[in-house]
């Protein structure tokens, strides 16, 4: 762990939540998107995080951070609405909708935000503390 | 009402030692001193080349605590000025013996 | 006068200023389209160099962060980039003072004070 390790691992968490918000900003602008029947849905995305083993390869609670280890892509099904005015309705009306809950996205919206709120948080009290330290004999 | 008479004055009694100085005073001049000054100066040394190899690591980003390094730097820096203080009082003291009529 | 220690901390503060100064031109091309993220390395080069008993042979080396890159062909990290501003700003401050700091000490044998 380097010198400063408080404020990687907090970056990593930063950089984390961002991709989060991310791929929720990117579920909720394709919540409309429907396809035709014979094609997949839009497949809604979910980060997958993983926490990182630390500097020395092992986990002991002196940090790696976090990282994201995969996104996942959600249900190719969808919803089948019924909706036989729209212009890629097949012959029975029915297209397919993403299987995205809006409420449960903008749920997510907030913890992530909440998340990258807490993570810059914690490098301004990280580097208020080295500050700190670095005052050590002086004056 | 009576007031009691002013007892007489104890003598003043004998300082307690004060710790290592007080012997190296009393034994030969150059003896037990000098090996004290030549003890200041080991650790002097050692607190020195422990500063340096946290400030090296600190150089290469491998130091772990910032924190200490400064310890380690303020040890090194106020045992210098210690020992330069010891030091310079012990020039004066020489020259305030030489300087005495006999 | 060369010290091994002072040679050390000024082949790193060359080093942390030459990142100072990439990361400053990351951050104003953050939002470059194609602009990849330089990046500077110098604490292996530092490391091996000082077992060698020779910190002034130290070389500091420029490159392009592997980071994937957005839509745009731009790949700068904008967190990542801020707190290593941070970091390199703290590790700079932490190694100037070290310099300081031995100097002084020099200063206080000779006996003119810090």
């Amino acid at each position: 762990m380097s010198m400063f390790g408080m404020l990687d691992t907090a970056a990593s968490g930063m950089r984390t939540h961002r991709v989060w918000l991310n791929a929720v900003s990117d579920n909720i602008a394709n919540i409309s998107t429907y396809r035709p029947m014979d094609e997949a849905a839009y497949q809604p995305r979910y980060v997958d995080a993983q926490s990182l083993p630390g500097a020395n390869g092992q986990y002991n609670g002196a940090n790696g951070g976090v990282g994201v280890r995969q996104i996942l892509f959600g249900d190719p099904e969808g919803r089948v609405i019924y909706s036989p005015d729209h212009p890629l309705a097949d012959e029975n009306g029915l297209v397919r909708a993403p299987d995205t809950d809006l409420g449960e996205q903008m749920t997510q919206l907030m913890m992530a935000q909440r998340s990258y709120q807490s993570n810059s948080t914690v490098i301004l009290r990280a580097k208020d503390m080295y500050q700190q330290a670095m005052q050590i004999g002086r004056g | 009402m009576v007031i009691p008479p002013i007892g007489a004055i104890g003598g003043i009694g004998s300082v307690g030692s004060l710790g290592p100085t007080a012997g190296a005073t009393q034994a030969a001049p150059g003896g037990d001193f000098a090996s004290k000054i030549s003890d200041a100066i080991d650790q002097l040394d050692e607190l020195n080349k422990a500063s340096d190899t946290a400030a090296q690591q600190a150089a290469t980003g491998d130091l772990t605590d910032i924190h200490d390094y400064m310890i380690a730097a303020t040890e090194a820096s106020t045992a210098t000025e210690l020992a330069v203080s010891v030091r310079n009082r012990a020039l004066e003291a020489f020259q305030e013996i030489m300087r005495m009529q006999v | 006068m060369s010290d091994f220690t002072i040679d050390s901390l000024h082949a790193a503060l060359r080093g942390l200023s030459t990142r100072q100064r990439v990361i400053a031109n990351n951050l104003a091309n953050s939002e470059t389209p194609g602009y990849l993220a330089g990046t500077v390395s110098f604490e292996d080069s530092l490391r091996t160099a000082m077992r060698r008993g020779e910190p002034k042979t130290a070389a500091v080396s420029q490159g392009t962060s592997a980071n994937p890159a957005f839509v745009n062909g731009n790949n700068v990290e904008l967190d990542e980039e801020t707190v290593a501003l941070l970091e390199t700003g703290m590790r700079y401050q932490l190694l100037t003072q070290a310099v300081s700091s031995k100097y002084s000490i020099i200063r206080t044998a000779i006996g003119r004070g810090a």
